[in-house]
C-alpha cells in the first residue's frame, strides 16, 4: 500500500494526465484568449490584473483600444486628428498617434504577464473613426516588439536607470526632435518609462530612442561601461519569422486580396 | 486595418513600372503602417525592417560626416531595386517609404521622379 497521502496521490495522478500550466505558457494562453474573442466577433472588454492592470477593448472581434497603468495612453487630441481634409500623410500620422499607444499598452500587458479576467460587456471608449486592429496583426506586432526588447535587454529595459553622459564622444551629433526631447528630460534616476510618461509617448518608442542615444554615447545606462560601444539595434533580427508566422503589418493589402 | 481608406494610399506607387512591393514604415519603431505587394516571394517584414535599419545606420553617420539631411537611399541587387525615401524631413517620428522594383522592367530615373512626386503630394 502506498505511503503517499491520498490528496497528494490524487494531485500526482491528475498532473500526469492533465495539461499543466507551465511558466512559459502565458503568451500562448493570453494569445489564445484574444484569438477566440477575435474569431467570435466579440464586443466588450477583457480586463487584466496582477503585475500590470489594464484592459483590451474589442468591437466586432477587432481591438479598438488597450490601456495599461504602466504606459501613457493616447493624447486627448489624438482621436480628433481624424478631421476631413487632412492630407494622406496627416491621416497616416493620425493613425499612428492612436495605434501606437494601443500596441504599447498591449505589449506591456503581455510582457508583464498580467492575468486576464472574464471578458465582459463594457462601455467602449470613443475611438472616432478608428476601425480597430485585427487580433493576429496585434499579436504579430507584439511578438516583433518583444524580440526587439529582448535584443536590447542586456543593456536597456523600460525600467533601467539612464543618465546623460557628461563626456560625449563627439562634438557633432545629429539627433531627431523626439530624441532631443528625451535627452533634456533625463534627470537623476530617470528611466525610459518615466520619461515616456513625461513626454506622453509610447514606452517602446522611448526605449528604442534611448538605445539610439546610448549608441551615440549621449546617454549612459546603469551598469554600462562608458568606454564600451554598443551594437546598433536591428529591426531585421527582430522581424525574423518562422515559416507560416503572420506578418506584423498594420494595413496589408496584397495582389491576392485584390482579386477576391 | 486601422483606417479604411489607408489601403489606397500606396496606389500611385503601385503604378510605377516594375513595382513589386511598397510600404510605409515608422522609422522609430519599425512598424509597418501600410503596404502594397504585387509579388508573393518578398518577405515584407524583413524588407521593411531592413529599410528602417538602413535609415537608422545612415542617421548615425549624419553627425559624423558633413552631410545635409537624408533624402533617399537606393540599393541595387541583381534583379531588384530598393528605394527608401523619407516622407518628410519635418516629421517626428519619421515615416519611410520603401519601394521594391523589378530591375529588368523599371526605369530608375523615372521611378525616382514618381516616388518624389508621390511624397510631395502625400504630404500636401
Amino acid at each position: 500500500m502506498s505511503q503517499v497521502p491520498g490528496l497528494r496521490r490524487a494531485r500526482q495522478l491528475t498532473a500526469s494526465v492533465l495539461p499543466t500550466r507551465a511558466a512559459d505558457a502565458y503568451p500562448s494562453l493570453a494569445a489564445g484568449r484574444l484569438r477566440k474573442l477575435g474569431t467570435a466577433g466579440s464586443t466588450g472588454m477583457l480586463p487584466f490584473s496582477g503585475s500590470g492592470d489594464g484592459a483590451i477593448y474589442f468591437r466586432d472581434g477587432k481591438v479598438i483600444y488597450a490601456e495599461s497603468d504602466r504606459t501613457p495612453g493616447p493624447a486627448a487630441s489624438a482621436y480628433k486628428a481624424y478631421a476631413d481634409g487632412l492630407p494622406p500623410l496627416g491621416r497616416i500620422m493620425a493613425v499612428r498617434a492612436v495605434t501606437e499607444p494601443i500596441i504599447d499598452a498591449a505589449l506591456e500587458l503581455f510582457t508583464a504577464q498580467a492575468r486576464h479576467a472574464k471578458f465582459r460587456s463594457a462601455r467602449l471608449p470613443d475611438v472616432g473613426l478608428v476601425s480597430g486592429i485585427e487580433v493576429e496583426t496585434l499579436l504579430a506586432e507584439i511578438g516583433r516588439r518583444q524580440r526587439l526588447m529582448k535584443q536590447l535587454s542586456a543593456v536597456l529595459t523600460p525600467d533601467t536607470v539612464i543618465s546623460r553622459n557628461p563626456h560625449p564622444r563627439s562634438d557633432s551629433v545629429r539627433i531627431s526632435a523626439g530624441q532631443w526631447a528625451l535627452l533634456i528630460r533625463v534627470t537623476h534616476g530617470s528611466t525610459p518609462r518615466n520619461v515616456a510618461w513625461d513626454l506622453g509617448r509610447s514606452v517602446f518608442c522611448t526605449v528604442t530612442d534611448a538605445y539610439r542615444l546610448l549608441v551615440l554615447r549621449l546617454l549612459l545606462a546603469a551598469g554600462q561601461v562608458p568606454e564600451h560601444g554598443l551594437a546598433v539595434m536591428s529591426f531585421v533580427r527582430a522581424a525574423s519569422l518562422k515559416k507560416g508566422d503572420t506578418m506584423p503589418v498594420i494595413n496589408a493589402r496584397t495582389a491576392a486580396e485584390d482579386t477576391l | 486595418m486601422i483606417l479604411n481608406e489607408a489601403e489606397a494610399v500606396l496606389d500611385p506607387v503601385a503604378d510605377i513600372e516594375g513595382f513589386l512591393l511598397g510600404c510605409l514604415v515608422d522609422a522609430s519603431t519599425g512598424m509597418i503602417l501600410a503596404s502594397r505587394k504585387d509579388q508573393g516571394d518578398i518577405s515584407l517584414p524583413t524588407a521593411a525592417a531592413g529599410a528602417a535599419d538602413i535609415a537608422n545606420v545612415l542617421s548615425l553617420l549624419a553627425g559624423e560626416l558633413p552631410m545635409d539631411g537624408l533624402e533617399d537611399v537606393m540599393v541595387t541587387f541583381r534583379s531588384q531595386l530598393y528605394i527608401i525615401r523619407l516622407m518628410s524631413e519635418d516629421l517626428d517620428p519619421n515615416i519611410l517609404l520603401l519601394v521594391i522594383l523589378d530591375r529588368a522592367r523599371a526605369n530608375l530615373a523615372m521611378a525616382r521622379r514618381e516616388i518624389r512626386n508621390f511624397c510631395v503630394n502625400f504630404a500636401a
